[in-house]
Protein backbone atom coordinates (compact mmCIF):
# COMPACT_ATOMS: atom_id res chain seq x y z
CA UNK A 1 0.00 0.00 0.00
CA UNK A 2 1.38 3.44 -0.93
CA UNK A 3 0.57 6.43 1.29
CA UNK A 4 -3.28 6.43 1.21
CA UNK A 5 -4.02 10.03 2.18
CA UNK A 6 -7.56 9.91 0.80
CA UNK A 7 -8.35 6.91 3.02
CA UNK A 8 -7.14 8.79 6.10
CA UNK A 9 -9.59 11.60 5.44
CA UNK A 10 -12.40 9.10 4.79
CA UNK A 11 -11.45 7.23 7.98
CA UNK A 12 -11.85 10.38 10.05
CA UNK A 13 -15.24 10.97 8.41
CA UNK A 14 -16.29 7.38 9.20
CA UNK A 15 -16.73 6.66 5.51
CA UNK A 16 -14.52 3.60 5.10
CA UNK A 17 -16.27 0.41 4.05
CA UNK A 18 -15.45 -3.30 4.13
CA UNK A 19 -11.90 -4.13 5.13
CA UNK A 20 -10.60 -0.65 4.30
CA UNK A 21 -10.42 0.25 8.01
CA UNK A 22 -8.33 -2.77 9.00
CA UNK A 23 -6.05 -2.28 5.97
CA UNK A 24 -5.54 1.37 6.85
CA UNK A 25 -4.86 0.65 10.54
CA UNK A 26 -2.28 -2.00 9.70
CA UNK A 27 -0.62 0.45 7.30
CA UNK A 28 -0.58 3.16 9.98
CA UNK A 29 1.23 0.78 12.33
CA UNK A 30 4.19 0.67 9.95
CA UNK A 31 4.13 4.13 8.38
CA UNK A 32 5.18 7.15 10.41
CA UNK A 33 4.42 9.42 7.46
CA UNK A 34 0.73 8.47 7.39
CA UNK A 35 0.51 8.47 11.21
CA UNK A 36 1.78 12.06 11.14
CA UNK A 37 -0.82 12.93 8.47
CA UNK A 38 -3.57 11.39 10.59
CA UNK A 39 -2.47 13.27 13.69
CA UNK A 40 -2.31 16.54 11.79
CA UNK A 41 -5.76 16.10 10.24
CA UNK A 42 -7.18 15.22 13.63
CA UNK A 43 -5.68 18.32 15.23
CA UNK A 44 -7.05 20.55 12.44
CA UNK A 45 -10.53 19.04 12.82
CA UNK A 46 -10.39 19.46 16.58
CA UNK A 47 -9.31 23.07 16.22
CA UNK A 48 -12.10 23.86 13.73
CA UNK A 49 -14.72 22.17 15.89
CA UNK A 50 -13.62 24.10 18.95
CA UNK A 51 -14.46 27.44 17.30
CA UNK A 52 -17.53 29.11 18.86
CA UNK A 53 -20.75 29.07 16.86
CA UNK A 54 -22.26 32.55 16.53
CA UNK A 55 -25.90 33.01 15.76
CA UNK A 56 -26.93 36.10 13.83
CA UNK A 57 -29.69 38.10 15.51
CA UNK A 58 -32.89 38.32 13.46
CA UNK A 59 -32.97 41.29 11.09
CA UNK A 60 -29.23 41.91 11.32
CA UNK A 61 -28.55 41.67 7.63
CA UNK A 62 -30.90 44.49 6.46
CA UNK A 63 -29.55 46.75 9.21
CA UNK A 64 -25.97 45.86 8.33
CA UNK A 65 -26.67 46.67 4.70
CA UNK A 66 -27.62 50.16 5.72
CA UNK A 67 -24.27 50.67 7.44
CA UNK A 68 -22.06 48.86 4.96
CA UNK A 69 -20.16 51.96 3.87
CA UNK A 70 -19.14 53.18 7.37
CA UNK A 71 -18.12 49.65 8.42
CA UNK A 72 -15.80 49.27 5.44
CA UNK A 73 -14.28 52.64 6.13
CA UNK A 74 -13.45 51.62 9.70
CA UNK A 75 -12.13 48.15 8.90
CA UNK A 76 -8.67 49.32 7.90
CA UNK A 77 -8.25 51.13 11.17
CA UNK A 78 -9.22 48.10 13.21
CA UNK A 79 -7.02 45.71 11.19
CA UNK A 80 -4.10 48.06 11.52
CA UNK A 81 -4.62 48.40 15.25
CA UNK A 82 -4.84 44.61 15.67
CA UNK A 83 -1.66 44.07 13.64
CA UNK A 84 0.17 46.70 15.68
CA UNK A 85 -0.98 45.04 18.91
CA UNK A 86 0.20 41.61 17.74
CA UNK A 87 3.54 43.05 16.62
CA UNK A 88 3.95 44.76 19.98
CA UNK A 89 3.20 41.53 21.87
CA UNK A 90 5.69 39.58 19.72
CA UNK A 91 8.35 42.27 20.16
CA UNK A 92 7.93 42.32 23.94
CA UNK A 93 7.87 38.50 24.14
CA UNK A 94 11.02 38.23 22.03
CA UNK A 95 12.81 40.61 24.40
CA UNK A 96 11.74 38.98 27.67
CA UNK A 97 11.88 35.32 26.54
CA UNK A 98 15.30 33.65 26.16
CA UNK A 99 15.73 31.97 22.75
CA UNK A 100 15.03 28.20 22.79
CA UNK A 101 18.07 25.98 22.95
CA UNK A 102 18.39 23.72 19.92
CA UNK A 103 19.42 20.16 20.68
CA UNK A 104 23.02 19.22 20.03
CA UNK A 105 23.64 16.16 17.91
CA UNK A 106 26.08 15.02 20.63
CA UNK A 107 23.12 14.28 22.89
CA UNK A 108 21.68 12.02 20.21
CA UNK A 109 25.00 10.37 19.37
CA UNK A 110 25.60 9.35 22.98
CA UNK A 111 22.19 7.69 23.24
CA UNK A 112 22.51 5.91 19.92
CA UNK A 113 26.02 4.81 20.85
CA UNK A 114 24.85 3.49 24.22
CA UNK A 115 21.98 1.52 22.71
CA UNK A 116 24.15 0.18 19.88
CA UNK A 117 26.55 -1.25 22.46
CA UNK A 118 23.77 -3.64 23.54
CA UNK A 119 23.27 -4.86 19.98
CA UNK A 120 24.37 -8.46 19.30
CA UNK A 121 26.27 -7.07 16.31
CA UNK A 122 28.25 -4.67 18.54
CA UNK A 123 31.92 -4.84 17.57
CA UNK A 124 34.75 -2.52 16.49
CA UNK A 125 32.79 -2.29 13.22
CA UNK A 126 29.83 -0.72 15.01
CA UNK A 127 31.29 1.62 17.60
CA UNK A 128 29.62 4.95 17.02
CA UNK A 129 32.12 7.61 16.04
CA UNK A 130 30.95 11.07 17.11
CA UNK A 131 30.01 13.80 14.68
CA UNK A 132 32.36 16.16 16.50
CA UNK A 133 35.13 15.08 14.18
CA UNK A 134 37.84 14.91 16.80
CA UNK A 135 38.33 11.25 16.02
CA UNK A 136 38.59 11.95 12.31
CA UNK A 137 41.58 13.34 10.55
CA UNK B 1 2.98 -28.79 -1.33
CA UNK B 2 4.12 -25.71 -3.22
CA UNK B 3 5.69 -24.36 -0.01
CA UNK B 4 7.54 -27.63 0.54
CA UNK B 5 8.77 -27.54 -3.03
CA UNK B 6 10.02 -23.98 -2.66
CA UNK B 7 11.84 -24.87 0.56
CA UNK B 8 13.54 -27.73 -1.22
CA UNK B 9 14.57 -25.33 -3.99
CA UNK B 10 15.93 -22.80 -1.48
CA UNK B 11 18.02 -25.36 0.38
CA UNK B 12 19.20 -26.88 -2.89
CA UNK B 13 20.35 -23.51 -4.17
CA UNK B 14 21.97 -22.49 -0.86
CA UNK B 15 25.75 -23.05 -0.93
CA UNK B 16 26.97 -25.88 1.27
CA UNK B 17 29.05 -23.46 3.32
CA UNK B 18 26.13 -21.09 3.98
CA UNK B 19 24.28 -20.98 7.25
CA UNK B 20 21.38 -18.95 8.58
CA UNK B 21 22.32 -16.12 10.80
CA UNK B 22 22.57 -17.83 14.18
CA UNK B 23 26.13 -18.37 13.03
CA UNK B 24 26.49 -14.60 12.74
CA UNK B 25 25.45 -14.23 16.38
CA UNK B 26 28.02 -16.82 17.43
CA UNK B 27 30.80 -15.16 15.46
CA UNK B 28 30.01 -11.73 16.86
CA UNK B 29 29.68 -13.13 20.39
CA UNK B 30 33.18 -14.63 20.09
CA UNK B 31 34.44 -11.32 18.80
CA UNK B 32 32.98 -9.46 21.80
CA UNK B 33 34.71 -11.83 24.22
CA UNK B 34 38.13 -11.26 22.66
CA UNK B 35 40.69 -9.05 24.41
CA UNK B 36 43.25 -7.10 22.40
CA UNK B 37 44.66 -3.75 21.35
CA UNK B 38 44.76 -2.65 17.73
CA UNK B 39 44.95 0.26 15.36
CA UNK B 40 42.06 0.63 12.95
CA UNK B 41 41.55 2.58 9.75
CA UNK B 42 37.99 3.57 8.92
CA UNK B 43 37.24 4.73 5.40
CA UNK B 44 33.75 5.43 4.09
CA UNK B 45 32.76 6.48 0.57
CA UNK B 46 29.66 8.56 1.19
CA UNK B 47 27.53 10.52 -1.30
CA UNK B 48 29.12 13.65 0.21
CA UNK B 49 32.73 12.49 -0.11
CA UNK B 50 35.17 10.19 1.67
CA UNK B 51 35.22 10.16 5.48
CA UNK B 52 38.08 8.49 7.26
CA UNK B 53 39.60 8.11 10.68
CA UNK B 54 42.50 6.30 12.31
CA UNK B 55 41.87 5.12 15.85
CA UNK B 56 43.53 3.03 18.51
CA UNK B 57 41.26 0.34 19.91
CA UNK B 58 41.41 -1.56 23.16
CA UNK B 59 38.83 -4.26 23.87
CA UNK B 60 38.41 -6.22 27.07
CA UNK B 61 35.51 -7.49 29.18
CA UNK B 62 32.98 -6.56 26.47
CA UNK B 63 34.03 -2.92 26.46
CA UNK B 64 35.68 -1.11 23.58
CA UNK B 65 37.74 2.07 23.89
CA UNK B 66 38.67 4.14 20.87
CA UNK B 67 41.31 6.84 21.06
CA UNK B 68 42.06 9.26 18.28
CA UNK B 69 45.53 8.99 16.84
CA UNK B 70 45.22 12.64 15.82
CA UNK B 71 43.91 14.09 19.08
CA UNK B 72 45.15 11.61 21.64
CA UNK B 73 43.17 13.17 24.45
CA UNK B 74 39.81 12.32 22.86
CA UNK B 75 38.36 8.95 23.73
CA UNK B 76 35.14 7.01 23.16
CA UNK B 77 34.25 4.21 25.59
CA UNK B 78 31.39 1.93 24.69
CA UNK B 79 29.89 -1.31 25.94
CA UNK B 80 27.13 -2.88 28.02
CA UNK B 81 24.67 -0.05 27.36
CA UNK B 82 27.09 2.79 28.01
CA UNK B 83 28.74 5.33 25.73
CA UNK B 84 31.07 8.12 26.83
CA UNK B 85 32.98 10.73 24.90
CA UNK B 86 35.73 12.29 26.97
CA UNK B 87 38.57 14.71 26.45
CA UNK B 88 41.54 15.02 28.78
CA UNK B 89 39.69 12.80 31.23
CA UNK B 90 36.65 15.09 31.36
CA UNK B 91 33.32 13.72 30.12
CA UNK B 92 31.88 15.69 27.19
CA UNK B 93 28.87 13.50 26.54
CA UNK B 94 27.61 10.21 27.92
CA UNK B 95 24.55 7.97 28.06
CA UNK B 96 23.50 4.74 29.69
CA UNK B 97 20.52 2.74 28.42
CA UNK B 98 18.85 -0.55 29.17
CA UNK B 99 17.03 -2.81 26.73
CA UNK B 100 14.04 -5.08 27.22
CA UNK B 101 13.55 -6.47 23.73
CA UNK B 102 14.91 -9.72 22.44
CA UNK B 103 17.40 -9.17 19.62
CA UNK B 104 15.86 -9.32 16.19
CA UNK B 105 16.29 -12.51 14.20
CA UNK B 106 19.03 -11.59 11.72
CA UNK B 107 17.85 -11.54 8.13
CA UNK B 108 21.22 -12.47 6.72
CA UNK B 109 22.60 -15.62 5.22
CA UNK B 110 26.18 -16.08 6.41
CA UNK B 111 28.47 -17.57 3.80
CA UNK B 112 31.86 -18.89 4.82
CA UNK B 113 34.15 -17.91 1.97
CA UNK B 114 37.38 -19.43 3.21
CA UNK B 115 40.63 -18.84 5.04
CA UNK B 116 42.92 -15.90 4.61
CA UNK B 117 46.00 -14.40 6.17
CA UNK B 118 45.46 -11.08 7.91
CA UNK B 119 48.35 -9.19 9.52
CA UNK B 120 50.35 -12.43 9.45
CA UNK B 121 47.66 -14.35 11.31
CA UNK B 122 45.19 -16.99 10.22
CA UNK B 123 41.72 -15.59 9.68
CA UNK B 124 38.36 -16.61 8.27
CA UNK B 125 36.24 -14.58 5.83
CA UNK B 126 32.43 -14.54 6.06
CA UNK B 127 29.97 -12.75 3.82
CA UNK B 128 26.57 -11.46 4.93
CA UNK B 129 23.92 -11.71 2.25
CA UNK B 130 20.43 -10.29 2.52
CA UNK B 131 17.78 -10.90 -0.15
CA UNK B 132 20.50 -12.17 -2.46
CA UNK B 133 22.58 -9.00 -2.06
CA UNK B 134 26.06 -9.00 -0.51
CA UNK B 135 25.92 -6.44 2.30
CA UNK B 136 29.04 -7.09 4.35
CA UNK B 137 32.27 -9.04 4.42
CA UNK B 138 33.74 -9.79 7.85
CA UNK B 139 37.19 -11.13 8.68
CA UNK B 140 37.62 -12.89 12.05
CA UNK B 141 40.96 -13.70 13.61
CA UNK B 142 41.16 -17.50 14.08
CA UNK B 143 42.98 -17.52 17.40
CA UNK B 144 41.05 -14.83 19.29
CA UNK B 145 37.79 -14.61 17.32
CA UNK B 146 38.25 -10.84 17.05
CA UNK B 147 36.62 -9.06 14.13
CA UNK B 148 39.68 -7.59 12.47
CA UNK B 149 38.13 -6.21 9.27
CA UNK B 150 34.64 -5.35 8.09
CA UNK B 151 33.55 -4.02 4.73
CA UNK B 152 29.98 -2.96 4.02
CA UNK B 153 28.43 -2.59 0.58
CA UNK B 154 25.62 -0.77 -1.15
CA UNK B 155 23.03 -2.76 -3.11
CA UNK B 156 24.91 -2.32 -6.39
CA UNK B 157 28.11 -3.76 -4.92
CA UNK B 158 30.02 -0.55 -4.24
CA UNK B 159 32.01 -0.39 -1.02
CA UNK B 160 30.40 1.90 1.55
CA UNK B 161 32.63 1.56 4.62
CA UNK B 162 35.78 -0.35 5.30
CA UNK B 163 37.14 -0.78 8.81
CA UNK B 164 40.35 -2.75 9.08
CA UNK B 165 43.00 -3.26 11.70
CA UNK B 166 46.48 -2.24 10.64
CA UNK B 167 48.10 -3.56 13.81
CA UNK B 168 46.94 -6.18 16.29
CA UNK B 169 48.16 -7.32 19.70
CA UNK B 170 46.24 -10.13 21.39
CA UNK B 171 47.47 -9.20 24.88
CA UNK B 172 44.62 -8.30 27.24
CA UNK B 173 44.66 -4.51 27.88
CA UNK B 174 42.77 -5.15 31.16
CA UNK B 175 40.24 -2.37 30.81
CA UNK B 176 38.42 -1.33 33.91
CA UNK B 177 34.68 -0.95 33.55
CA UNK B 178 33.51 2.37 32.17
CA UNK B 179 32.58 4.59 35.12
CA UNK B 180 29.01 5.63 34.37
CA UNK B 181 27.49 5.21 37.81
CA UNK B 182 26.49 8.86 37.98
CA UNK B 183 24.59 8.67 34.70
CA UNK B 184 20.87 7.88 34.97
CA UNK B 185 20.04 4.71 33.07
CA UNK B 186 17.36 5.28 30.44
CA UNK B 187 14.77 2.51 30.54
CA UNK B 188 12.79 1.40 27.50
CA UNK B 189 9.07 2.06 27.60
CA UNK B 190 6.13 1.73 25.26
CA UNK B 191 3.62 3.57 27.40
CA UNK B 192 3.37 6.63 25.21
CA UNK B 193 2.05 7.44 21.77
CA UNK B 194 4.67 7.78 19.09
CA UNK B 195 4.87 8.42 15.38
CA UNK B 196 7.81 6.04 15.10
CA UNK B 197 6.63 2.92 13.22
CA UNK B 198 7.11 -0.67 14.39
CA UNK B 199 9.07 -1.50 11.27
CA UNK B 200 10.86 0.62 8.70
CA UNK B 201 12.01 -0.68 5.32
CA UNK B 202 12.91 -4.11 6.71
CA UNK B 203 14.25 -2.83 10.05
CA UNK B 204 12.38 -3.75 13.24
CA UNK B 205 11.84 -1.32 16.09
CA UNK B 206 13.44 -2.98 19.11
CA UNK B 207 13.18 -0.41 21.89
CA UNK B 208 11.42 2.88 22.54
CA UNK B 209 12.70 5.41 25.06
CA UNK B 210 11.34 8.60 26.59
CA UNK B 211 13.22 10.66 29.13
CA UNK B 212 11.84 12.97 31.81
CA UNK B 213 11.69 15.97 29.45
CA UNK B 214 9.80 14.13 26.72
CA UNK B 215 12.82 13.39 24.55
CA UNK B 216 11.95 10.21 22.59
CA UNK B 217 13.84 7.78 20.44
CA UNK B 218 13.51 4.33 18.91
CA UNK B 219 16.23 1.85 18.01
CA UNK B 220 15.90 -0.18 14.80
CA UNK B 221 17.92 -3.14 13.54
CA UNK B 222 17.89 -5.77 10.83
CA UNK B 223 20.35 -7.98 12.72
CA UNK B 224 23.48 -6.22 11.48
CA UNK B 225 22.88 -2.61 10.47
CA UNK B 226 21.08 -0.39 12.94
CA UNK B 227 19.90 3.14 13.44
CA UNK B 228 18.05 5.31 15.94
CA UNK B 229 15.29 7.80 15.18
CA UNK B 230 14.69 10.70 17.54
CA UNK B 231 11.56 12.82 18.05
CA UNK B 232 12.66 16.10 19.54
CA UNK B 233 10.63 19.08 20.76
CA UNK B 234 12.91 21.56 18.99
CA UNK B 235 15.20 21.40 16.00
CA UNK B 236 18.54 19.60 16.12
CA UNK B 237 21.72 21.53 15.43
CA UNK B 238 23.88 19.61 12.93
CA UNK B 239 27.13 21.45 12.12
CA UNK B 240 28.53 21.35 8.58
CA UNK B 241 25.44 19.61 7.24
CA UNK B 242 24.47 19.41 3.60
CA UNK B 243 20.85 19.91 2.51
CA UNK B 244 19.43 17.04 0.45
CA UNK B 245 16.00 16.51 -1.02
CA UNK B 246 14.07 13.25 -0.78
CA UNK B 247 10.58 13.35 -2.23
CA UNK B 248 9.05 16.68 -1.26
CA UNK B 249 11.11 17.04 1.90
CA UNK B 250 14.41 18.76 2.68
CA UNK B 251 16.82 17.05 5.07
CA UNK B 252 20.11 18.13 6.66
CA UNK B 253 22.71 15.39 6.30
CA UNK B 254 26.16 14.74 7.69
CA UNK B 255 28.49 11.76 7.49
CA UNK B 256 31.29 10.74 9.81
CA UNK B 257 33.51 7.69 9.39
CA UNK B 258 30.88 4.97 9.81
CA UNK B 259 27.80 6.96 10.65
CA UNK B 260 25.16 8.90 8.76
CA UNK B 261 23.07 11.58 10.46
CA UNK B 262 19.91 13.21 9.11
CA UNK B 263 17.93 15.95 10.84
CA UNK B 264 14.71 17.53 9.65
CA UNK B 265 11.81 19.64 10.78
CA UNK B 266 8.28 18.40 11.15
CA UNK B 267 5.12 20.30 11.98
CA UNK B 268 5.45 19.30 15.63
CA UNK B 269 9.21 19.71 16.19
CA UNK B 270 12.38 18.06 14.97
CA UNK B 271 13.49 14.60 14.01
CA UNK B 272 16.87 12.97 13.59
CA UNK B 273 18.20 9.67 12.31
CA UNK B 274 21.63 8.29 13.18
CA UNK B 275 22.90 4.98 11.89
CA UNK B 276 25.41 2.85 10.05
CA UNK B 277 23.12 1.66 7.27
CA UNK B 278 24.43 2.01 3.69
CA UNK B 279 23.31 5.10 1.73
CA UNK B 280 21.14 3.19 -0.75
CA UNK B 281 18.75 2.41 2.13
CA UNK B 282 18.43 5.98 3.39
CA UNK B 283 15.63 7.15 1.13
CA UNK B 284 13.48 4.05 1.74
CA UNK B 285 13.86 4.46 5.51
CA UNK B 286 13.14 8.20 5.49
CA UNK B 287 10.07 7.65 3.28
CA UNK B 288 8.30 5.73 6.05
CA UNK B 289 9.10 8.17 8.85
CA UNK B 290 7.18 11.38 9.64
CA UNK B 291 8.09 13.64 6.72
CA UNK B 292 10.15 16.76 6.51
CA UNK B 293 7.75 19.70 6.37
CA UNK B 294 8.13 23.42 6.53
CA UNK B 295 6.39 24.32 9.78
CA UNK B 296 5.20 27.64 8.34
CA UNK B 297 6.07 31.18 9.29
CA UNK B 298 3.75 31.40 12.31
CA UNK B 299 5.07 28.20 13.86
CA UNK B 300 8.63 29.36 13.21
CA UNK B 301 7.94 32.62 15.03
CA UNK B 302 6.25 30.75 17.87
CA UNK B 303 9.15 28.26 18.19
CA UNK B 304 11.78 30.97 18.00
CA UNK B 305 10.02 32.72 20.85
CA UNK B 306 8.87 29.92 23.07
CA UNK B 307 10.62 26.77 21.87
Amino acid sequence: MTHPSELISAYLDGELIGDETSKLLSHLATCGRCSADLEELQSVRTAVRSLPVLELPPGLVPEADAFVVPIHRNRGVWVGAAAAAVALIIAIASIVTPPPVSISVDDLTSRFGARASLDPAFSPAKVVVPVLGELSE
Amino acid sequence: MKRLASLVVVFTLMPASAAWATELDELLEQSREAAYTAEQIISCSTPDGVRYAIVKIAQSNGEIRMTSTVAGDVQVSSGDGGWTLSRQGGVISSALVDSEMEPVEPLYVVEDTGNTNFLGRDAMVHQLIRDGVLRAELVFDDETGALVAATTFTANGDTYCERRFVSFDSADPGLESNDLHETDELQPSSEFETLLPESVAGFDRLDLYEDEVGFRFAYYSDGFFSFAVFETPTTVDLPDAKTVQFGEGAYQRSFTAGQATYVWETRSGGMALLGDLPPDLHEAVLATLPPSRDPGILRRIWRSLFG
